[in-house]
């Protein structure tokens, strides 16, 4: 299938660094405008960086479109957090709703590798109840496939990234972690402690898809504590540094700096025929292709999806159950602060490294479905002052006091599930951005049950920190990750995938990222992300060119598609012995 | 010439020692982390950081978006929002040119809460905004009122309680999220200044050297024991809850907005 029509190199004379010891195969392939390849990838992220890898390597053609650059880690990524901000989604969006989100920083990434570029890499699984929660609860919704459906993906990632925790997980489908956990930093030591004290089950060192031990071209974690920043040292698994090695390797192109506009349709067959997209140089262009996978997370995917409604798809594409942009979901990211008399020194060691879902199930007990998890989170200086910020009403003065004790400071995150909401949704701005565009408008309201959820986390977090030994407990509402928008069902007429991602309204559309998410429990959504689009790749593949010309659905999982993987996932090794 | 008044007597500014309760003068580095500089650890950082770090440091980005007026009316309330009257002015942390630059390029966070105006005509009005209730409540423009009446004012802010004035200002743009631009804005500077991680006795940049004292707050050989002195905010502040008052947070906190988890 693959006969790249143009080969160019990369034009920078030097190697393309992708952490600290290995370098991109340039030069990669491109492909001509006018030739029709086989799959456009919109948005090469967490999803996209896999099925980019994954598609490449079974020998299709295909090119990953994405708006930002092509990270060079050694060049373009620093220590330091205000410098870091071109990592985060900076392009506007308007934020509204009574519990208005915030996008940057906070949960979207630009460039490739997209938000795992500066995830802190929490990698716990859902659990079986997630898949189900409609059924067991009677709130949110079911999914179109179950747990088991996914754990051989959860499985083979956690060998890919891979993922490094306790030899014993006990919460969910217990499992274990083939690579050992992380020495705990200090902010694990407080929460490692304040559980202890309570009888609280905790998970200590992981499950966090950051090297322990070096691995192929990866050397392990050097504890610097700038997970958030992108990961110079290449020990955090980012798909710029775990996927797209190999997808490039495999023939696969990356068009980067270029933004994705609009998705062309064809009424007459109802199928998609490639992409408008604005390139690095400002021009409008089209690429042709068999088949278009949207893989631009929870708000850019609706966004995208909206802004390409044309002829016979008036609502926006694959959007005739109307439920394009709806049950957005965030999860409470509350960050529970509390100071200690000894030191802390919470920058060091990856910000989530320590956890317990002791609390993630519901409980009849409690006054509300579904639960929580309770994370440790690092935040560094400039993170941690805001924080004071909105948690103390800190300023002046008192905020240079607070700050002189930095150091003394532990922060506890909970992660709560926030059920899915119709009005939790993102609309079309009448606003328009730099392309022309017209910007996103994200609606979010908490409701009844997230409320009581919150509440109750949030005391429980405290009674955590107040144990460990904390004098002075404050605390800083907010959300954290985004999923939804574009939700896989069994029900062409209240969703919008399928249970393989493919589009209900038009065969050779998929959507493909956290956006299809149904719910989300209250696990940190970046590995079953990744799962998922590795299972919809098995998919693909085990399809083969039906998808390019058949409109039959079929719904037959595939087998699991272990000799697709990247070379190193079931190799040890110590790179710097070789 | 608010400036030359206030620092006639330089506890209105400077921070107090308890005991004697004399003024504590300027220091190279406040802080409990006497003689630690990030900066003298730069051999070990990787090149496209120890540049970003040094270029903070050494160039200040000149002034674009605001108009001298403006520059000069924020410096002010840059002062009270971020006090460094503990440093000597060659060691104090330039804000204002950071603001400024971010402006001018029209950065964002990401996103603009539906009821809020951009970034740059939020601070357009947040000028007028202080002008108009200065005006109202004291008769005299921002620049002219005493320290602690400049305080007054911007407290009530913070508190979400705003003196009279601006009420249509406000109207437009919400109180809580202003005041929460400013401070985020002021932070973003000063705590990314390496004199900034040297005061908190913050790491700094660990690459490709590492980390490796990782547990119960233990120091890494080149950090420095803390050694702590008291000391209370100066007497024209109303921003230093523990000394003046109990902490007062405005009616609706801001919520937080950067990424943890």
């Amino acid at each position: 299938m693959k006969t790249p029509s143009d080969i160019e190199g990369a034009g920078r004379g030097e190697p393309h660094r992708l952490g600290s010891m290995q370098t991109v195969d340039f030069p990669m392939t491109r492909y001509n405008e006018s030739e029709e390849i086989d799959y456009v990838i919109v948005g090469v992220g967490a999803a996209g960086g896999v099925l980019l890898q994954r598609l490449s390597r079974a020998g299709f053609k295909v090119i990953g479109f994405e708006a930002g650059p092509f990270w060079d880690t050694e060049r373009d990524w620093v220590s330091d957090e205000t410098g870091s901000h071109k990592l985060y989604w900076e392009d506007l969006r308007i934020t509204g709703g009574k519990n208005p989100l915030t996008f940057g920083a906070n949960n979207s990434g630009r460039g490739v590798g997209g938000g795992t570029v500066h995830w802190a890499a929490f990698t716990p699984r859902f659990h079986p109840s997630d898949f189900e929660v409609y059924t067991r609860d009677g709130v949110g919704a079911d999914w179109p496939i179950s747990y088991s459906d996914l754990k051989p993906y959860y499985e083979l990632m956690e060998m890919e990234l891979p993922v490094a925790g306790p030899a014993w997980y006990p919460w969910g489908h217990p499992h274990g972690y083939a690579f050992a956990p992380h020495p705990t930093g200090g902010v694990g030591n407080t929460l490692v402690k304040g559980c202890t004290k309570l009888g609280i089950g905790v998970s200590v060192g992981g499950p966090v898809a950051i090297l322990s031990g070096s691995r192929g071209k990866r050397p392990h974690c050097i504890y610097r504590g700038f997970c958030l920043q992108g990961c110079k040292v290449g020990a955090k698994a980012s798909t710029l540094v775990t996927h797209v090695p190999d997808a490039i390797a495999n023939g696969a192109e990356i068009r980067d700096l270029c933004m994705v506009s609009r998705i062309q349709y064809d009424r007459r067959t109802n199928r998609v025929l490639g992409i408008h997209y604005i390139d690095r140089d400002g021009r409008t262009r089209f690429q042709k292709a068999k088949a278009v996978i949207v893989s631009g997370y929870a708000i850019e995917t609706p966004r995208l999806l909206l802004n390409s409604a044309c002829d016979g798809q008036e609502n926006g594409l694959a959007n005739s159950s109307g439920t394009v942009g709806k049950y957005l979901m965030a999860q409470a990211g509350n960050v529970i602060l509390g100071r200690f008399d000894e030191l802390v020194r919470m920058y060091k060691a990856p910000p989530a490294h320590v956890l317990t879902e002791e609390f993630y199930e519901t409980d009849a007990r409690r006054d509300f479905a579904r639960g929580f998890a309770i994370q440790t989170v690092g935040p560094l200086p400039v993170a941690f002052a805001k924080q004071m910020m909105a948690a103390a009403g800190a300023w002046g003065w008192g905020l240079r006091r607070v700050m002189m004790d930095y150091n003394h400071w532990s922060a506890f995150g909970l992660l709560g599930e926030i059920l899915p909401s119709a009005d939790n949704r993102v609309t079309l701005s009448e606003e328009r951005d730099q392309y022309g565009l017209r910007v996103p408008h994200v609606n979010f309201d908490l409701h009844d049950n997230d409320k009581k959820l919150i509440e109750f986390g949030k005391k429980k977090v405290e009674d955590v920190m107040r144990a460990a030994g904390a004098k002075e407990i404050v605390q800083e509402s907010r959300f954290a990750h985004l999923v939804g928008a574009a939700r896989m069902g069994r029900d062409p007429g209240a969703s919008v995938v399928d249970g393989f991602c493919r589009s209900h309204d038009i065969p050779n559309l998929f959507v493909c990222d956290g956006s299809v998410l149904p719910t989300q429990g209250s696990a940190n959504p970046g590995l079953t992300i990744q799962a998922l689009a590795a299972r919809t790749a098995d998919y693909l593949i085990s399809q083969g060119t039906r998808i390019f010309s058949s409109d039959r659905r079929e719904m037959i999982a595939p087998p699991v598609g272990k000799k697709f993987v990247p070379p190193d996932t079931f190799l040890g090794g110590a790179p710097r012995a070789r | 010439m608010t400036e030359k008044r206030n620092h006639e007597n330089p506890k209105q500014r400077w921070p107090i020692e308890p005991e004697t309760h004399r003024a504590l003068p300027p220091r190279e580095q406040p802080g409990y982390y006497p003689g630690y500089r990030t900066l003298d650890q730069q051999k070990a950082w990787d090149e496209a950081t120890r540049r970003k770090v040094l270029e903070r440091v050494e160039k200040i980005p000149p002034i674009r978006f605001f108009t001298a007026d403006e520059a000069q009316l924020m410096a002010v309330i840059a002062d009270h929002l971020l006090p460094q009257d503990d440093r000597v002015p060659a060691r104090k942390i330039p804000i204002v040119p950071g603001i400024d630059e971010k402006l001018f390029h029209g950065r964002t966070e990401g996103y603009r809460f539906e009821k809020m105006p951009s970034n740059g005509n939020a601070y357009r009005l947040g000028f007028k905004a202080v002008e108009q209730m200065a005006m109202k409540s004291y008769g005299k423009s921002f620049l002219q009122l005493a320290w602690v009446e400049q305080e007054e004012l911007l407290k009530s802010i913070h508190d979400g309680k705003p003196k009279a004035g601006a009420d249509e200002i406000w109207a437009q743009m919400e109180l809580h999220r202003f005041w929460a631009l400013w401070m985020q804005d002021c932070i973003g500077i000063y705590y990314a200044h390496p004199w900034a991680w040297d005061e908190i006795g913050f790491g700094g940049p660990a690459y490709p050297r590492a980390y490796m004292r990782l547990e119960n707050g233990e120091r890494e050989p080149w950090e420095v024991n803390e050694k702590r002195y008291e000391w209370e905010a100066p007497e024209a502040v109303l921003s230093d809850p523990d000394e003046k008052e109990t902490a007062t947070h405005s009616e609706h906190p801001a919520q937080g907005q950067g990424g943890t988890h």
